[in-house]
């Protein structure tokens, strides 16, 4: 089969970059383990709260290491639920010291709602009945915007909240 | 005409036919190679863009 030498030249590099994207997407998923957030660690949404990370007093910041801190959050229309002060009111604002190792795990109560943590890379969807868990590590300072970036109702832009990473 | 002179006459067409195709000019495929390999680097430069992003996060 007589192929045109310019041909020749573009299946080379169509199939050359077909194989660096298929390793560098294998070698993220097998050996740095990158996998969905939501992986498929269930709940019942009408109840959330039974399940322990979700309950009243395990929402928001918890200190769990020496340099380790889980957040839980509930997210339902149109706040992100992340437990309440001392004098009792809602929380709006976490921190979070620079370069500590930091797992998200939030759920939804109600409709589908999104988690994005503006200028990192934890941006997960959230679904009612299953737990979304994301790891990471915030080694910038500064204020974050937690925000809600799948469309939930009317208020959807209303729907936010703050961490601050400190040093 | 016998059988034998109609078997010449189509092998001789057959090869005519195939020279036909070995004389024939290459197509010219500047534009198509440079129209490909536009489509083709921009496809990468946005992958490795939204890659490096990723990481340096």
């Amino acid at each position: 089969m007589h192929v045109h030498k310019y041909e020749k030249i573009w299946l080379t590099f169509g199939i050359g970059s077909l194989l660096v994207f298929l390793i560098v997407l294998g070698w993220g998923a097998f050996y740095q383990g990158t996998q969905p957030p939501s992986c498929l660690v269930t709940l019942n949404p009408q109840n959330v709260q039974a399940h322990n990370s979700f309950k009243e007093e395990n929402l928001g910041v918890q200190q769990v290491g020496e340099n380790e801190y889980v957040v839980n959050v509930l997210a339902s229309a149109f706040n992100y639920d992340l437990g309440k002060d001392e004098e009792g009111a809602p929380v709006k604002k976490i921190r979070i010291p620079a370069g500590a190792n930091v797992t998200f795990q939030a759920t939804t109560s109600d409709v589908v709602h999104g988690f994005h943590l503006s200028g990192t890379n934890v941006n997960m969807m959230l679904e009612p009945g299953y737990i979304s868990d994301y790891e990471t590590t915030l080694d910038n300072p500064g204020e974050y915007t937690l925000v809600c970036n799948e469309y939930c109702g009317v208020g959807h832009h209303m729907m936010s909240a703050i961490v601050e990473v400190y040093e | 005409m016998s059988k034998q002179s109609a078997l010449k006459q189509s092998s001789a067409h057959d090869v005519h036919e195939v020279e036909d195709i070995e004389t024939h000019e290459e197509p010219n495929l500047k534009g198509t190679f440079a129209a490909v390999m536009f489509i083709g680097v921009f496809i990468v430069v946005s992958w490795i863009g939204v890659y490096a992003l990723y990481m340096y996060r």
